[in-house]
Formats: C-alpha cells, sequence, structure tokens
C-alpha cells in the first residue's frame, strides 16, 4: 500500500481529540472546520429565508406603505358592520333629504343621487373589491400551479398541451375574453371571480413553469432523485419551495390587478350587481355628474387607486426582499 | 524607479452588515518587463487589490480610503475622471477570468479590440480593425483576417482569451493586470494561454500582474510573489525565496495543502484548519490566528507588521526571523492530536 | 480484491435538438462511447479528464441519473440497467454521489439535520428521533458540529457544505460512492480538508470510490487507479504511481506536462508539450483515434484505425498505436529507456 495509508493508521492511534465544544470526536482527521467565530455563530438564532426576506421587506419604506395601507383597508372593511351603520350611514339606505350633497361631518364624502352615504359605500366596496381579489388569484393559482408543475416537471407532450393552451388563452384579447365569459355565466359577485381567476392562470402557469425549469436544473433536484425519492417529494420538498418565490411576488400583484378588472367589469354592467356597494359601480354611477359632484368619483376612485397600488407596491417589495443570490 | 509603486493601499466596502476591508494596507512595486502574483483564496482581497489600481471600485458603496498608487511619477487615485479614463486599457489593462462573458456577443470581435485604439490612439474604424487583425494574429488566431469579422460565440474558450489578451495587448500598455486569467480554461488550453503571455511579455516588455490561486500558475509565471490573507498581504519577496524560504505559516499551510504529482511519493496532505475570514468580521491580532497552529498570546491581540526578514523577503508574522521559528512537517499531525 | 462495480462498453449519446443549426439536426452529441472499465471493492478509480470528456456522464449514468444510450453496468453482480422498483431502490441505498457544487447540491429551504436524513426518510428507515440522532452522529463523522441541525445551508461556508453533501451521502451506509468534481469549487486549504476527510472515510466504512475530476494532482493523490479520458473514451487507464510516473499515451503526457507545479525551478527547466488547438466538437468526433487531430506524434494510421486500450505494462493500459513509456518530445531518460521495448 501507498506511504499515505502508513501515516494514517499512524494517526489512527492517537487519542480522540475533542472538538470545540468539548465533543469527542472518534474520527481521526483534522479539527472540524469551524468558522472564525463559530462561539457567536452557535448562540445566533438561524435564520430562515423567508426570515431574511422579511428582514429586507422591512427595510423598504414603500413596501411597507402598501402592506400598512393594505391591513388598514381589511380592518375597516371587516369591522364595517360595527361602526359604518350605527356612526354614518347603511350603504345601501337613502336619505331624501340630502341628494348629491357633500355635507360634513354626517356623510364624510357625500352622499350621491340617490341619497346613499358615499363614505359607507366606499368602505363596504372594499369588501367586494378585496373579496374578488382574493377569490380570483387564488383560482388562477389553484389552476395555474397545478398546471404550471405538470408542465415544468414533466416536460413534453403534458409541457406542450399546457403551454399551447396558455397561448390559446393569451391570444385573446383579455378584457372582451372576460366580458364573453360573464355574457354566458350572467353577472353577478361570483361569476366575476370565477371568470377573472379562470382567465388567470396562464400567466401564474408560466411564471411557475420557468421558474421549475430553473430550479430543477439545481443539483439538489438531482440528489434526490440519486437517493430515490418519489416525483411526488421531489416536487413537494425540493423544487416547490424553491420555485414559489416568484409566484408569491406574481400573485401579490395579481391582486391588485385583478381588482382594477373587477372594477372595470362592475363598471361597464357586467361586474357585481347593485344595490351591492362596488367601486365600479360607484364609479359608473356618477359619470354623468363628475363636474357637479367630483366627489362622487374621486373617492371610489382613489380607492382604487390606492388599495391597486397597495398591491404593486407591496408586490414590488417582495420581489426586492426574495431575489437573494443563494450565494451571499 | 519602480513602473507602478503602490503604498499602503486600503480599500473598504460599506454595506449593510458592516464595513468590509478587503483591502487592508497593501505596498508593492512593479518593474517594467517583470510579473507579480498575487495569491490567495477566495475573499483574501486580491481582485479587489487590481480594482482599486484601476480606480474600478464602485462608489458610493465602496472606496479606496488610503494608500498611493505611483505610475509612472503620477498618483492614478488623485488623476481627474478623464485622465483615469486616458489611462485604463492604454497604460493599464486587465484580463477578466470568465472569457465567456468579457467579450460583449453582439459586436464582432475585431471591432472590439479596435474599440480601445480608436478611443485611446484615435485610429479611424479601417486602421483600428487591421491592428486588431495584427493583434489577434499576434495572439496565435489563426486565419485572423477572417476570425477577426466572427461574433464571440464563434468562438471556443480558449479562443476568446487569446482574443481578451489581444485586447488589452492593443493599446500597448505598460501593464497588463491579469485576473485568474486561465481559472475557467482546461490544463491544456490555460498551458497555450500562459505560454502566450510570456512569450508576449517577453517581445513588447510589458509587466504582468498575474492574480491567481494556483500556486503552480505561479511558480511558472512570476518574478515576485504577494501573498494575501484576509485583506492584508502576509508575505512579499521574490518567488524562489517564497517557494523554497517561505516565511509565514500561512503561505506554509499554502504549500502543505497542495497536492502534487510531479513527486513519486504521495506526500500526506496538511491542510490549514478551518475557514477563512469573513472580511467584515476579521479576526483581532494576526488575521490568521485562529488557524495558524503557532499561534500564540501576543498573535490574538497585536497586528503583525510586514518586516523585511531577509533582503527583498518580508513577513507580516510576529515570530518571522526567529531563526527557531520553522515550518516543519510534525505541525500537521501533532496538531490535529492536540486540539 | 473482489469487483464491486464493471462498466462495459458504457454508450451515452444525446441528441442534439436544440438551436437553428441545420447541419446538427438528427445529430448526437456522444458524450461517452464505449467506456469500460471495474472497480475493486475498497479502492479509489479516479476519472480524470478535461471538460467534455464525458466523465460526469458515466458517472450519472452509473447511478442511473442518466440512462445509458448502450452498454452494461453490473455492480456487484447485479445488472444495474435493468433494475425496477425494490431492487433499484436497494442499488440507491448502496451507491451514493457526491456533487461539485456545493452551493447548489443543497436545498436552501431545508435546515442541514432534515437534508442529513432525508435518505433515511425517502428509505423509510427509523423514527424522526432516531434520524435525528443518527442525522447529529454523521454531522459529526464529517467534522460539523452537530448543534447546528437546525441551521440553514447558507450559514455554512464551502468548504462546510460539501461535509453536509458528504453526511447526506454516508447516511445510508453506501458501499460505493460517485464523487463528481467533490473539490473543485473549493479553496487550496480547504480543498485538502475535504480530500483528507475522503480519506478517512473510505478507511473506517471501507468505502469504495469512484472520483471524477479534473485536477490531476488531486486525482492522483486520492486514486489507486486512473483512467485518463478524452473525447468519451478512455485513453490510458493504470495504478496512478505507473500512470504519472510513465504515462503512454501522447494525452496523457501533455495533461502531465501541462499543469504548472508549485516549483519554481522545476517549472523552469520541465520539458512542456504544449497541444495545438481546441478539443474537437463531440458531435463530430474525429475518425479513428480521437486524439490524432491534436496529437504530436499522430501517423496515417491514427486517422484510419482506431486503437484498443491495450496492455503496456502490468495493469497499465492505453490506446495509443504508438504508446510508449515516456513523454513524447524529451529524450528518454536513461532511467526508463530499457523499458522503451513496450513502445511502437
Amino acid at each position: 500500500m501507498s506511504k499515505r495509508r502508513g501515516s494514517r493508521e499512524q494517526r489512527a492511534v492517537s487519542a480522540g481529540p475533542l472538538d470545540v465544544e468539548g465533543h469527542p470526536l472518534d474520527t481521526q482527521m483534522p479539527q472540524p472546520p469551524m468558522p472564525p467565530g463559530a462561539a457567536e455563530l452557535a448562540d445566533r438564532p438561524s435564520r430562515t429565508l423567508w426570515g431574511d426576506a422579511w428582514t429586507r421587506l422591512k427595510k423598504n419604506k414603500l413596501a411597507i406603505i402598501g402592506l400598512a395601507w393594505v391591513i388598514v383597508v381589511v380592518i375597516l372593511t371587516l369591522s364595517a358592520d360595527l361602526w359604518v351603520p350605527r356612526y354614518f350611514a347603511d350603504p345601501t339606505s337613502t336619505e331624501f333629504g340630502s341628494l348629491i350633497k357633500p355635507t360634513f361631518p354626517d356623510h364624510p364624502f357625500g352622499t350621491d343621487r340617490i341619497g346613499r352615504d358615499v363614505f359607507s359605500r366606499v368602505v363596504y366596496g372594499a369588501r367586494v373589491s378585496l373579496a374578488v381579489g382574493i377569490l380570483a388569484v387564488g383560482i388562477s393559482l389553484v389552476l395555474g400551479l397545478i398546471l404550471g408543475a405538470l408542465s415544468g416537471y414533466y416536460g413534453g407532450f403534458i409541457d406542450t398541451m399546457v403551454m399551447r393552451t396558455a397561448d390559446i388563452f393569451f391570444a385573446f384579447p383579455y378584457m372582451l375574453f372576460t366580458i364573453a365569459l360573464l355574457a354566458v355565466l350572467g353577472p353577478s359577485f361570483q361569476n366575476v371571480f370565477i371568470a377573472i381567476g379562470i382567465l388567470g392562470w396562464p400567466s401564474i402557469a408560466r411564471v411557475f413553469r420557468s421558474s421549475i425549469l430553473s430550479v430543477k436544473e439545481n443539483e439538489y433536484v438531482d440528489a434526490a432523485r440519486a437517493m430515490g425519492a418519489s416525483d411526488w417529494r421531489i416536487m413537494v420538498r425540493h423544487i416547490l419551495p424553491n420555485a414559489i418565490a416568484p409566484i408569491t411576488v406574481y400573485a401579490t400583484m395579481s391582486v391588485g390587478g385583478a381588482i382594477l378588472t373587477e372594477a372595470a367589469l362592475t363598471f361597464l354592467g357586467m361586474g357585481v350587481q347593485p344595490p351591492t356597494p362596488a367601486w365600479g359601480a360607484m364609479l359608473d354611477d356618477a359619470r354623468s355628474l363628475i363636474l357637479p359632484a367630483p366627489w362622487l368619483t374621486i373617492f371610489p376612485g382613489f380607492a382604487i387607486l390606492t388599495t391597486v397600488l397597495a398591491f404593486v407596491l407591496m408586490g414590488d417589495g417582495l420581489r426586492d426582499a426574495l431575489d437573494v443570490k443563494m450565494k451571499d | 524607479m519602480a513602473l507602478l509603486e503602490v503604498t499602503g493601499l486600503r480599500t473598504q466596502f460599506f454595506t449593510r452588515d458592516g464595513v468590509v476591508k478587503a483591502v487592508d494596507g497593501v505596498s508593492f512595486e512593479l518593474e517594467q518587463g517583470k510579473t507579480l502574483a498575487i495569491v490567495g483564496e477566495s475573499g483574501s482581497g486580491k481582485s479587489v487589490t487590481a480594482l482599486s489600481l484601476m480606480r474600478l471600485i464602485q462608489e458610493p458603496q465602496g472606496r479606496v480610503v488610503e494608500g498611493g498608487v505611483n505610475l509612472g511619477g503620477q498618483d492614478v487615485l488623485k488623476m481627474s475622471d478623464t485622465a483615469i479614463r486616458a489611462m485604463r486599457g492604454n497604460r493599464i489593462a486587465m484580463i477578466f477570468q470568465d472569457p465567456m462573458t468579457s467579450l460583449n456577443p453582439v459586436f464582432r470581435v475585431g471591432y472590439q479590440i479596435g474599440e480601445a485604439l480608436r478611443v485611446h490612439k484615435g485610429m479611424n474604424r479601417k486602421r483600428a480593425f487591421d491592428r486588431a487583425v495584427e493583434m489577434l494574429d499576434l495572439v496565435g488566431i489563426p486565419n485572423a483576417a477572417h476570425r477577426a469579422k466572427d461574433y464571440p460565440h464563434q468562438f471556443s474558450g480558449g479562443m476568446r482569451q487569446r482574443a481578451m489578451i489581444a485586447m488589452a495587448l492593443a493599446c500597448d500598455p505598460d501593464i497588463l493586470i491579469a485576473d485568474e486569467p486561465t481559472t475557467a480554461l482546461d490544463v491544456t488550453i490555460q498551458a497555450q494561454i500562459l505560454e502566450l503571455m510570456v512569450e508576449l511579455q517577453q517581445r513588447e516588455g510589458t509587466a504582468i500582474i498575474m492574480i491567481t490561486h494556483d500556486l503552480g500558475v505561479v511558480a511558472d509565471m512570476a518574478n515576485d510573489v504577494m501573498v494575501m490573507y484576509g485583506g492584508k498581504q502576509v508575505e512579499y519577496g521574490v518567488a524562489d525565496d517564497v517557494f523554497y524560504r517561505p516565511l509565514h505559516p500561512y503561505t506554509w499551510g499554502l504549500l502543505d495543502s497542495l497536492p502534487r504529482h510531479d513527486i513519486s511519493a504521495k506526500g500526506e496532505l496538511c491542510p490549514i484548519k478551518g475557514q477563512p475570514p469573513s472580511l467584515i468580521d476579521i479576526p483581532s491580532g494576526c488575521a490568521f490566528h485562529p488557524r495558524c497552529p503557532y499561534a500564540k498570546e501576543i498573535c490574538r491581540t497585536t497586528v503583525p507588521a510586514l518586516v523585511e526578514i531577509e533582503p527583498g523577503h518580508s513577513s507580516a508574522c510576529h515570530f518571522s526571523g526567529d531563526p527557531a521559528f520553522r515550518r516543519d512537517q510534525v505541525a500537521c499531525s501533532a496538531d490535529m492530536e492536540a486540539n | 480484491m473482489s469487483e464491486l462495480l464493471r462498466v462495459e462498453n458504457l454508450v451515452k449519446h444525446f441528441a442534439v435538438d436544440q438551436g437553428v443549426v441545420a447541419s446538427h439536426l438528427g445529430k448526437k452529441v456522444h458524450a461517452v462511447d464505449g467506456v469500460s472499465f471495474s472497480v475493486n471493492k475498497g479502492e479509489t478509480l479516479g476519472l480524470v479528464g478535461e471538460s467534455g470528456c464525458g466523465k460526469s456522464t458515466t458517472g450519472r449514468c452509473i447511478i442511473r441519473l442518466l440512462e445509458p444510450s448502450a452498454g452494461s453496468i453490473t455492480f456487484d453482480g447485479t445488472d444495474v440497467r435493468s433494475l425496477r422498483g425494490k431492487a433499484l431502490q436497494s442499488f440507491r441505498r448502496d451507491v451514493q454521489f457526491i456533487f461539485q457544487d456545493p452551493y447548489a447540491s443543497l436545498n436552501p429551504r431545508m435546515t442541514i439535520g432534515e437534508i442529513v436524513s432525508e435518505p433515511m426518510v425517502v428509505h423509510r428507515i427509523g423514527t424522526p428521533a432516531t434520524r435525528r440522532t443518527r442525522a447529529k452522529e454523521l454531522l459529526d463523522v464529517v467534522g460539523l458540529n452537530p448543534e447546528h441541525i437546525n441551521r440553514y445551508p447558507h450559514e455554512f461556508s464551502g468548504g462546510q457544505r460539501q461535509r453536509i453533501g458528504i453526511a447526506r451521502a454516508l447516511a445510508l451506509n453506501p458501499r460505493l460512492l460517485i464523487c463528481d468534481e467533490p473539490v473543485s469549487a473549493l479553496d487550496v486549504s480547504i480543498q485538502a480538508q475535504v480530500i483528507n476527510l475522503l480519506d478517512e472515510l473510505q478507511d473506517r466504512f471501507e468505502l469504495t470510490y469512484v472520483f471524477i475530476a479534473h485536477d490531476l494532482s488531486v486525482v492522483r493523490h486520492i486514486s489507486d487507479r486512473v483512467a485518463v479520458m478524452y473525447l468519451g473514451k478512455i485513453v490510458e487507464v493504470g495504478g496512478w504511481l505507473g500512470l504519472y510516473d510513465q504515462p503512454h499515451h501522447p494525452y496523457t503526457q501533455s495533461l502531465l506536462s501541462a499543469v504548472p507545479v508549485p516549483d519554481p525551478d522545476k517549472q523552469r527547466s520541465r520539458e512542456r508539450i504544449i497541444l495545438e488547438g481546441d478539443v474537437p466538437s463531440p458531435i463530430d468526433p474525429p475518425t479513428g483515434c480521437r486524439f490524432h487531430t491534436r496529437c504530436p506524434i499522430a501517423q496515417d494510421i491514427c486517422t484510419a484505425t482506431e486503437p484498443e486500450l491495450r496492455e503496456v505494462a502490468d495493469g497499465h493500459e492505453a490506446a495509443c498505436h504508438f504508446a510508449k513509456p515516456f513523454p513524447i518530445t524529451a529524450e528518454a531518460p536513461a532511467a526508463v529507456a530499457g523499458e522503451g521495448a513496450v513502445a511502437g
């Protein structure tokens, strides 16, 4: 045998060394490679990647403003039943004494042409918008993630089928497609989010597919295959958690997009039907009064703008926060 | 007088996590026609040293905070932006590690090589292109007139690195900085490129700063060697001195970590324990002390200065120069048992 | 010593399906083209060559990460290519892989405890508690602090991550480890640590290694026998001492002469063979001997006839029509001149 082996045996006779923490090391090899300052490392709480992302997100002012606004809107609408009808007015009740009046403080945002309180309608309108936004994106996510995953992981024929179908969806003008779908389903709150959700999947599937394709190249996926892990396990444990970051960003931004689409559809009369308060419907109502009663357009319009913007800012911040080079 | 004189160079980066002392007091000289090798592991500050010389540190994240870079009587660190641009690519040129990404894929190779000539020498397109063809021929690209019209993707890795060298040498620079020029290449191609560099150096008298982690490449090319660790210079001297009479324990460790194929017996590899330090959190005293088998109390507390131990050979270790302080193979296994 | 792994006439072709270059349509990349070797129990076979020579593809075919196009792989008497279901799972327990890139080979969303115990989860071995104990034990074996079991890979340096990868490979007490460039991404001092660790583990657990690398010095250090690959073929194979001291194939000779040694005097006086040009494309490998386009001693026969591997010394084979035991450009050193009889 080589000289190398001889000296190895010599070392094997030596007494077991201890590592930094005093654990006996029964292996005969050089000191474990504790990084300099290993003691501090050991004391420091372990950081997860999402934890790191949150730390970075916190430093992004715009994203935090977006997040704060979304939280404010959610709290206001969820608690609306507790305070809006009592202090202001029921969103559907009409008050014939005050038609189209910018009165304060009873009606902080004024009243509309049939005497409904605009403030109350804006607050309740957020329910429709948020619900549609979240439910629609939820549907897109379920469809998009499943189809994108199949497409990206298996490739080949499945990939071709899914991606060509997505192309067909992309080829139709989005708004016309939604309107056509709603014309078939009939305009209602439920059908609005179903329609937006169904039409949203191709983008999600495409983003997810490309993200899976790049994650699949990583050697840890090969490592899992080499140890005999099942496709399901590789997908769920190794690919999904690493491919989900771009989807998080995209989905957050999509909520804003879905809110905008819902407002547009409702504005066109294809969406949520009166008397349910919805921002799009309020704008439609106020169209002819835009100059004499600007508050009727300003407040719902502002609500749409800020909420959509909030989601986009949040998405942008998430992108920056999650976009870390793993090697650093 | 030396062609290039660097004194007390200090470059820092200001990050959210703290100040990164990437280069911390580095001094060296470079004579015309000579090769200085800067050796170190990743994160030792060797590349940042080169970028600092070229004034290529991105401000405000990073800045050369102190030091002097004297190039033929002028201080590079005090030059105006215009003067710097006139110097880069003209008096000091640089080639990088990755030949795949250092050429712009949308321009023809000949056009890119001619770019420096158009900028610095005011040549017109035609003359610059002709000169580019000459340069490609010089670096051993067959059928240069034809290949100059190719795009980078039509070149193999070795040919791209040749083209990079042609580009760097187009303006006949005084100094060529090569940052790991052969790390991405196969050994047989590496041998071609190294031979080409030596040949061109002999012909043109260019001084070379070779940044590398490969001690074999250093032995092949260098007249002088500077070993860096944790942003500091730990050993500096003539190549033969550094290889045959190394002074610093880190240099000993590096030499003992290398498997050799040129010695008949298989020697025991004697790695340096632990990991290289993070430049944000450099250990107190001598940066190498947590990994040094010879470290004493003073190494933890006091930063050792770079001291000339023998003529033209200096080391930054408290014990270098003590005749009893020797590199011995025993330290390798003894160390493992003791700890 | 008994044979653990035998690879015979392994062929792996990849279809060229990307790009629009018409001349490439329907062509194949001949990544591995008829490779045969065997590995004995407890030994280390080094597989060395430049990028694109097919050494990694060979490794991946052995563990069935890639399906070979032709040839046979026998592990401990069983035919690996026909394994399905349970038998394949048990083969996957016996043969493990160590990857090159310590950054890409660990899932960043899993703790190192989860990473190291995953093979046990996949093969349904033990309970969560015993797996955790075993994971700690494995971390200790590879020289990491077992207390760090809940940390994530990004909290470790390159060398430490490579140790985590090694711990994962050891989890199921494998018999054969395929190491694909396990140290080439590491710094010199860390590289030596990992090489020594692999050495120690081999002795301790009676492991057999196939060690794939491009660094000739590293391969020589760790291997008992070495196979040199060029363009999908083995051009020379032999014991480490014979192969490095008396390389018979002109490619091996030029490879060895091209590696600079950390010794200025030697480097100055060394006779070097600098090969011309680049490695040809594996899409259209040269006829005859694949090395003839760059070979300094090529003759007509090299273009026409492919040389077979033939024995040039005891346990030492080379695939060259003109194999001889001393470098092609240097004068024959007196010491080996007598053995020159094998040449030609």
